[in-house]
């Protein structure tokens, strides 16, 4: 370390704990300028990467506008290239650095923390060596069904599209020409677009699960969209977080109260308005059978909801698949039953079954139903805490 | 047959098919007394000797039912005297999953029971049957039967 990367550090003299917040930025011109929210996440897993921290630093390379595909690299160009967020790439990490033995740091939406806590239990990864830093997460988007909207109510081609942002409930297409293009999601989901189904129900905003929450929430005043809001969750998290400090990454000052209050205010904000989307999504019904029959006669049983399925480690050979068999001409799929089960405990909503289903099977609403009723009695929130799952307990008192 | 069957019970002749999961130790003792003991109960039971209500996975109830069971009874013996020390205990996790399971697909409650019998308890198992098979003869056969089993 050079003399002036030693004159940083003291001018930083600040030794991170857990359970404070900061408000950062990149000290990186160009990370600042494509990131959003001033680039912290971007630098500070670069810098963790960097400094030996972590071995690989998992990260979306972005294809197009629509569409990324996440990267383990050990590259530090890599990690800082991949400044710049994405509302529509709705995938989930915790499956990719599962069972690889990594020493590792990824961003991560609340239900990418949930699944690799989740995995974490079911020894699949080792949380010691997992930086996990959470992002707050208002909702992602379906990709196909971005491109439809933007033809359909944006009146916009998708190749046009240069930008995304997300401001005041209303969702921002900025096209080459440099124009702005703005709905409010209100309207959208309405019409059916805009954010994916699990994710208006989702209660999971700011990831408290996570080592270390980011966001643009509570960022107030001058630096409103050039900061990041950070409260460090975890003694890892406040690693990750001195790290970044002291190699020269980022910068960080105290936040104002009136930020920490706009935080939790839109925090709550959030929570309510998926309350409500839960309640008008799962109305009781009568005739459930004939429900989750017809759901599911298009079923193929090409297994991609088992194969991304972030709680679930059985690997190819399960209970779901073994005793499932096309042959069999019973009236409810084998498969589906023991998931409905297994799941029932562990499901965290995270959607990525219904995004996969070849046949369009709305698989997370099916899940959830059963799950739902489950959670609430048990009061287990699966990927929120290390308790475990209450399926694999001896005993249980309720 | 689909739900307009469900809807029409009491067919001709129609006897409820009960398959009834019962622990080596406790129940199916049970079922043996209730036997022995001349208890009447009906003939729509088929029991399935398991040697602890544990291992009753609830892929056991799934198949019984896919394969045509009109009810599935799991028993074993009562919380504290299991043979293998807390096996029932498991049994009544498993129990709490697969119950939320069968009643959100929507079969009815009767359709699933839990009880737990001990060796000595023959009239117990004999009425238990007795009930569950008036309770199955009034809902109707199950929703879930494949076409052509009875």
């Amino acid at each position: 370390m050079s003399q002036d990367s030693q004159t940083i550090k003291t001018a930083h003299q600040i030794v991170m704990q857990k359970g404070e917040m900061y408000v950062g930025w990149s000290t990186k011109e160009d990370v600042r300028k494509r990131g959003g929210s001033g680039g912290l996440v971007t630098s500070m897993l670069a810098a963790a990467l960097e400094k030996k921290l972590v071995d690989a630093v998992v990260v979306l390379k972005k294809m197009n506008e629509f569409e990324a595909v996440p990267i383990i690299t050990s590259d530090v160009n890599e990690v800082l290239n991949s400044a710049g967020s994405l509302h529509s790439v709705p995938s989930n990490f915790a499956k990719l650095i599962a069972n690889r033995n990594l020493k590792v740091a990824l961003p991560a939406k609340g239900c990418d923390v949930r699944g690799i806590i989740e995995q974490g239990k079911r020894n699949a990864i080792n949380l010691d060596n997992t930086f996990i830093v959470g992002l707050n997460c208002g909702g992602s988007m379906h990709p196909v069904v971005t491109r439809e909207m933007l033809e359909v109510m944006y009146k916009i081609k998708p190749e046009d599209v240069h930008g995304e942002e997300i401001e005041k409930g209303k969702l921002i297409f900025e096209t080459k020409d440099g124009k702005e293009h703005a709905i409010t999601i209100d309207e959208l989901e309405e019409k059916g677009y805009g954010r994916r189904e699990s994710c208006r129900y989702c209660t999971i905003k700011i990831p408290n699960n996570a080592d270390i929450a980011c966001g643009n929430w509570g960022v107030t005043g001058d630096l409103a969209g050039k900061a990041t809001f950070v409260e460090i969750t975890s003694e890892k998290g406040a690693k990750l977080l001195q790290n970044a400090i002291d190699a020269g990454y980022i910068q960080v000052q105290k936040p104002d109260e009136k930020g920490v209050a706009a935080r939790s205010k839109i925090k709550g904000v959030m929570e309510g308005l998926g309350k409500k989307w839960k309640d008008k999504v799962f109305v009781p019904m009568d005739n459930r059978l004939e429900y989750f029959r017809k759901e599911l006669e298009n079923c193929i049983d090409c297994g991609a909801c088992k194969a991304v399925c972030p709680t679930c480690s059985c690997g190819d050979v399960s209970k779901c698949t073994e005793f499932h068999f096309r042959g069999d001409a019973y009236r409810m799929s084998m498969y589906h039953l023991v998931r409905f089960l297994h799941l029932a405990d562990s499901c965290i909503g995270c959607g990525q079954c219904a995004d996969v289903c070849p046949v369009d099977i709305p698989l997370t609403r099916l899940y959830r139903r059963f799950a739902n009723p489950v959670q609430e009695q048990l009061k287990y929130e699966p990927g929120m805490d290390m308790r475990k799952p209450p399926f694999f307990e001896a005993k249980l008192e309720v | 047959m689909s739900s307009e069957a469900a809807a029409a019970p009491k067919t001709n002749g129609w006897e409820p098919k009960i398959v009834a999961f019962c622990c080596n130790w406790c129940s199916y003792g049970g079922a043996d007394s209730a036997g022995m003991g001349r208890f009447q109960q009906p003939a729509s039971a088929r029991i399935i000797r398991v040697m602890c209500s544990g291992r009753i996975d609830p892929l056991h109830v799934f198949n019984a039912f896919l394969e045509g069971a009109d009810a599935v009874l799991v028993t074993g013996c009562h919380i504290g005297d299991c043979h293998y020390v807390n096996g029932n205990d498991k049994t009544k996790i498993k129990y709490k999953f697969l119950e939320n399971v069968v009643r959100e697909l929507g079969l009815e409650k009767e359709r699933l029971q839990l009880n737990w019998i001990s060796a000595s308890e023959g009239e117990k198992f004999a009425n238990f049957i007795r009930d569950v098979t008036e309770q199955i003869k009034k809902i109707g056969p199950s929703p879930l039967k494949p076409e052509g089993v009875v």
